[in-house]
């Protein structure tokens, strides 16, 4: 067994397939080193030396699909490419395929991939310093499943302008500094601080809009689940207020749309005169007053 | 009253509307610029609310204050709901803060009709200029439009925005004269025709100013009248044909408060929307008419979805194989989606297809077994009667609880 670390970087492993293909090494005789753990199993085969005679053709769109899929975490994540690419530069094509039984796992993983990148598109929360403080004026904390930040953190250049922006991660971390952005394999000490012991002291409009753009009367927490995942509710703001949503909706909210905020309030009824007649169109130029049409009703 | 009691409350007014799309924009960027925001086509939905519905952009009236008295809509000048107002510059103000912290895409602005149909459009109107002009604000606008408007304001609404709609709300004449008097079908369709040829004038003009480049899109009330599915569904068909609308949405007419006894105390099923959706998605992707899904009138099975229907009314069709069948019918197939049979397709230009390989592309196969055959496959449930299939893939609801009150 050929024992590879590639350190989790693509175009490492892409060097060392590329050696192993062109000796034609077996897929079932090589492993890679998964991220802290040891390969119980390795004994340490001599690596062959100088590159081989076996001149491997592979499609273009081969190597976008493997990249794709090296962002997956989880188990056999460079060793399943490494079969892949065996199996198609021997011209088996629907080792890409979803029909297949390997080329559904890839295919699985890329779906994967890209939902997750959705995911920061998405879920990520930008929060404004206090102005006039150098840095990224603005941050944001969140824990993607897969190694997804880089690639697809270069979306918030086209949306942020000229904003200086930050994101952190347990793991790795992006700053944009105005002008380029930098990645950092392991997120510096001081960017998740940022990131997490900022003040948000406007937070509240946000919640409030989200509170009552919710249809208590349609309450429907499953399908809400399947596309916001638990995982990501802690790092949300709004993800405190769901449970109480939900229990609120239950507890009797159901009968009608309305938050129950708005139910307490005071209400107003609009009168005008002729109601009839200004709202046809050959009348509706007519301006009126608001004064005149916003008279107030006695209230129930 | 503060900004924030005026988001309560014309959030709260604006929740009735379903659609909250931001896809369909062209590609603009503030890469390296003043300003801000992006577009690239496809949606973000930044949130979801605990009704399974997503935020993808701040919808919001500009006020609930309403000359009309439509009886579905919680808005209607005889309701007795509080109301308020904002100025255009305090909606720039929240769409900007908003979209910053990345929790919408951009906004979706409506407003009840204040003084004149032409003065509440002006107004919609100047909230997208500010926030295009001033703001240089690169992000989704959908604005609604108020059908009884000027057609020069309608033109500059598009100048403006990514998306115009003009919801019809009820499919029929008689329905919108009993339920939305204000209304008439003649001027929605008007507005509607102003939009389309607004569109289709830049279409092959790509230097020419962008008109609504993510088209119109229209909402449709379903059971706040008796109208049937049937009508719904050929309403639907008509304007994607007539005005090249983008969506009809559909939103189950949601009881409100106050209710007046013209509309129903209950809410329909849940259910019914949801088929009346997938039944839209049969219409526009694939290529499915209304009468092929619905004979004559009446409304779509609630237990089963429309596709399983259709390829039940027609066994003489299945069942398919999969290695010869055109694209276009194995997109028929109960249980094959597009992408589905995308995969299907690719895979037999490389080799024959075998049962297996389908059970790996994650279709619902209980629902496509009896209608496919592969190379080593041939469905048993292919002499089974349509009526025994309809028992054995039809959704059984769970058992619920009676409500308190009935």
């Amino acid at each position: 067994m050929i024992s590879l670390d590639c350190d989790d970087l693509f175009d490492t492993w892409r060097q060392q397939a590329r050696w192993l293909l062109s000796h034609e090494v077996d897929p079932s005789l090589v492993s890679w080193a998964a991220e802290g753990v040891g390969d119980l199993f390795a004994s340490d085969d001599p690596v062959p030396e100088g590159q081989g005679p076996f001149q491997a053709r592979i499609p273009r769109a081969l190597l976008d699909t493997l990249e794709q899929a090296a962002r997956y975490r989880g188990e056999q994540r460079w060793s399943l490419l490494y079969e892949v690419l065996w199996r198609v530069s021997h011209g088996d094509r629907t080792a890409m395929m979803a029909g297949d039984k390997l080329g559904s796992e890839l295919q699985r993983r890329i779906k994967q991939v890209s939902r997750e990148a959705h995911h920061l598109h998405a879920f990520v929360r930008f929060i404004e310093r206090p102005k006039d403080l150098p840095g990224p004026q603005y941050v944001a904390w969140h824990e993607p499943a897969h190694d997804i930040l880089h690639s697809a953190s270069e979306h918030f250049i086209g949306r942020m302008g000229q904003h200086r922006w930050l994101i952190a991660t347990p793991r790795d971390g992006v700053y944009y500094d105005g002008e380029q952005l930098i990645h950092e394999r392991q997120c510096p000490i001081e960017w998740q601080q940022l990131a997490q012991n900022v003040d948000d002291p406007h937070g509240d409009l946000w919640l409030t809009y989200y509170s009552h753009i919710f249809n208590p009367a349609r309450l429907n927490p499953k399908v809400m689940q399947g596309h916001l995942p638990v995982r990501f509710w802690k790092n949300l703001p709004e993800g405190e207020l769901i449970p109480g949503l939900i229990t609120q909706a239950r507890m009797g909210k159901q009968q009608n749309g309305q938050a129950s905020g708005i139910a307490d309030r005071t209400g107003k009824r609009i009168t005008s005169k002729n109601q009839k007649q200004t709202l046809t169109p050959a009348l509706s130029q007519r301006e009126r007053e608001p004064a005149e049409v916003f008279s107030r009703t006695a209230s129930t | 009253m503060q900004i924030i009691d005026k988001l309560s409350i014309l959030a709260d007014a604006a929740k009735y509307d379903a659609s909250c799309a931001s896809s369909g924009a062209p590609k603009r960027s503030s890469e390296g610029k003043s300003g801000l925001g992006s577009t690239d086509g496809m949606g973000i939905c930044h949130s979801y609310t605990p009704d399974g519905r997503c935020v993808s952009l701040l919808k919001i009236l500009l006020t609930n204050f309403c000359l009309y008295d439509c009886q579905y809509c919680v808005n209607r000048r005889s309701s007795d709901v509080p109301r308020a107002r904002f100025t255009p510059e305090e909606v720039v103000t929240l769409t900007m803060d908003f979209y910053r912290r990345n929790c919408v895409s951009g906004l979706f602005l409506s407003s009840g009709i204040i003084r004149s149909a032409d003065y509440t459009m002006e107004q919609l109107v100047r909230v997208a200029k500010l926030l295009r002009e001033e703001h240089e604000f690169r992000g989704y606008i959908h604005l609604k439009t108020i059908p009884e408007a000027d057609p020069a304001l309608i033109e500059e609404a598009g100048r403006y925005a990514d998306r115009l709609s003009v919801n019809i709300e009820l499919p029929t004449d008689a329905s919108l004269q009993t339920l939305a008097p204000e209304k008439d079908i003649t001027s929605i369709k008007q507005a509607m025709n102003t939009i389309y040829t607004g569109v289709q004038t830049v279409l092959n003009e790509p230097r020419s100013a962008k008109f609504a480049p993510a088209g119109q899109s229209t909402q449709l009330i379903v059971g706040a009248d008796d109208t049937d599915d049937s009508t719904i569904l050929h309403s639907a068909q008509s304007l994607y044909g007539n005005f090249s609308l983008r969506r009809v949405y559909y939103s189950a007419f949601s009881p409100i408060p106050d209710s007046p006894k013209s509309v129903p105390l209950a809410a329909p099923p849940l259910m019914r929307e949801h088929r009346l959706y997938q039944a839209d998605f049969l219409l526009r992707s694939y290529g499915y008419r209304a009468d092929e899904l619905l004979k004559g009138p009446g409304n779509l099975a609630l237990d089963i979805d429309p596709k399983l229907a259709w390829a039940l009314d027609n066994r003489e069709v299945f069942p398919l194989d999969l290695n010869r069948a055109d694209a276009s019918l194995i997109a028929r197939i109960p249980g094959i989606g597009l992408r589905t049979t995308e995969r299907l397709v690719e895979l037999r230009r490389q080799r024959r297809i075998r049962y297996e390989d389908v059970a790996r592309m994650r279709c619902v196969l209980t629902k496509a077994k009896p209608f496919i055959i592969t190379s080593d496959y041939h469905p048993q449930q292919a002499e089974v009667t349509s009526h025994m299939l309809y028992q054995q893939l039809r959704d059984r609801p769970m058992p619920q609880q009676m409500g308190l009150w009935g």
